[in-house]
């Protein structure tokens, strides 16, 4: 090639790289400086404009400080209220008006809007038919918040007051000490001394009372609450080590877990579809064991959790 | 599936917008709500980065007014194309009535186009859907930038390699200038309803 055949490839290359950038493709316009920048390296004997390098890696220099800032992009983790109005109204896909409004909430803290899940929650907890369940997940997104203190402050506040019934009070003791157990944190939730508690070897019994739960049909409703998991590998470096994550929340039989991006390689063998065929099922009352299929996986951008996996799974059977 | 209110005689459906990141989908919303702004039942609502990237969705609702003696809704989602939102992908795909797959015609784009649609195909048979069942328009788009001297996928080269098995109906289009756009929407629809009619007898 002569000079005006490079200097015309080159100046083809830098356009394109433009555009890709001017269209969001970052990537894809870093490659193309870059084998810009190579074919002027390459015939730099024939060149006598000795600033075409120089203005490449100037572009690239403020491409790549583009790419880091999309990358550490602090997403506006609060959205605007319209946004979480259609959140809230159009995720909810129940018929009836109490368990809709209940996902609609589920929906707002899956998107990451926990203050706005946790205002409705609050009404929530005022409807009968749900109300033990958004208490639950009113201290589901406390802990999400990072602000525990505050879900124990709550939980004595419902001790004193009585507006749980002592059963459902003990229930939402039991699912959050869980919590706290689990979390390690050395709090004694206040207990009502009238309720006798399930013995801890009573779990197989507790398990007994709900009906067999055959492998394909298995309800969501009857799915209890769980706190933690433990999954066994079956491939990968760590092949046949069970590790346990505590469960950041749950809907029905859809179990979301934040795993450490230190577990990298873990992550990876954990694919969309892939069959966990032995899963350790922890609630507060029992342990028992299972199937999951992993049902979606994505990296956190934002937050206190940043670099974390969000993994969902779906509890299949139960043994 | 779609909401169907008989004492109402209302109609909701959903459609929904799929492709790799940055392949334009909030451009072709940007344009629909620009273009039918009398059929837009309220404001088109998006959740971006600074970036421009969907964060989670755009969304537009439409009214297509009576058909059958049933006022008839349609809302438009986008999904976030970028591969890391999976999870809101999924979320946003629930209960979908109908799909356009937007492509991106830019060549250096090829691999994001197919894993994009496999990423599709796979949401969707989570739910119990089959890409091959479900209502599916298919848009190339970008074509504008061919003149502008950028490398292009030639139209037949990406219904080989996505539309090859599918063949359902495909339009180029630059959602830019609006060409092809409602083209696109007005198949899906059509499809949606064809779609509806026979799974309700409505
Ligand atoms: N030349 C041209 N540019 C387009 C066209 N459609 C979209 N763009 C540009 O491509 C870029 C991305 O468009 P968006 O509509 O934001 O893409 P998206 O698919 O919503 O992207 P994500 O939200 O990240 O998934 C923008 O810079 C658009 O202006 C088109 O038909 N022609
Ligand atoms: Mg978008």
């Amino acid at each position: 090639m002569n000079e005006e055949d490079v200097k015309k490839k080159v100046k083809l290359y830098i356009q394109e790289a433009d555009l890709y950038q001017s269209q969001g493709l970052l990537n894809e316009a870093k490659e193309t400086y870059l084998s810009a920048g190579k074919l002027v390296k390459k015939h730099e004997s024939v060149l006598k404009n000795k600033n075409l390098l120089k203005m490449i890696s100037k572009k690239l220099q403020a491409l790549k400080g583009k790419i880091d800032r999309v990358e550490n992009e602090p997403e506006t983790v609060n959205l605007p209220k319209n946004v979480q109005d259609i959140i809230k109204n159009k995720f909810a896909f129940s018929q009836n008006d109490d368990t809709g409004a209940l996902e609609g909430a589920i929906a707002l803290a899956k998107f990451g809007q926990f203050e706005a899940a946790l205002g409705e929650f609050n009404e929530l907890i005022n409807r009968d038919s749900i109300r033990v369940e958004a208490a639950k997940n009113i201290i589901r997104c406390h802990k999400a918040l990072d602000t525990i203190d505050d879900a124990v402050a709550v939980y004595q506040e419902w001790f004193d007051s009585d507006f749980f019934t002592p059963d459902q009070l003990n229930k939402l003791r039991v699912f959050f000490q869980g919590i706290l157990d689990g979390q390690g944190i050395d709090i004694k939730l206040s207990e009502k001394p009238d309720i006798a508690k399930p013995p801890l070897n009573d779990a197989a019994e507790s398990e007994a009372e709900t009906p067999e739960i055959a492998d394909s049909e298995l309800d969501e409703e009857e799915i209890i609450d769980i706190s933690s998991v433990g999954i066994t590998l079956n491939e990968g470096p760590k092949k046949g080590e069970t590790i346990e994550y505590d469960v950041s929340f749950q809907a029905g039989s859809v179990i979301n877990l934040l795993i450490s991006s230190d577990d990298k390689a873990f992550m990876e063998t954990l694919r969309t579809g892939v069959m966990l065929n032995e899963v350790q099922f922890y609630s507060p009352i029992a342990m028992f064991n299972g199937r999951a299929v992993v049902s979606s996986k994505s990296e956190i951008e934002s937050g206190p959790k940043q670099g974390y996996y969000s993994l969902d799974i779906k509890v299949v059977s139960i043994l | 599936m779609a909401n169907i209110n008989l004492k109402k005689r209302e109609i909701e459906c959903k459609i929904v917008y799929y492709g790799p990141g940055r392949c334009g989908k909030t451009t072709n919303l940007e344009y629909i709500f620009k273009t039918f702004r009398k059929q837009a039942i309220g404001e088109m609502v998006s959740a971006n980065t600074e970036g421009d990237r969907t964060l989670f969705f755009d969304f537009l609702p439409l009214g297509l007014g009576k058909i059958k003696g049933y006022d008839v809704r349609l809302q438009l989602y986008t999904v976030p194309g970028q591969v890391k939102y999976s999870s809101t992908r999924k979320m946003v795909l629930r209960e979908v009535d109908g799909l356009v797959f937007v492509a991106d015609s830019i060549k250096v784009r090829r691999k994001a186009n197919i894993e994009s649609l496999r990423d599709l195909h796979q949401n969707l048979k989570e739910y119990g859907l089959s890409i091959a069942k479900v209502p599916l328009v298919m848009q190339h788009n970008k074509r504008d930038l061919g003149k502008q001297g950028i490398p292009l996928l030639p139209v037949e080269q990406m219904e080989r390699d996505l539309n090859r098995q599918l063949k359902v109906p495909f339009f180029p289009a630059s959602a830019i200038k609006g060409q092809g756009v409602g083209d696109t929407l007005k198949t899906c629809i059509k499809l949606t309803l064809q779609s509806m009619k026979k799974q309700l007898g409505w």
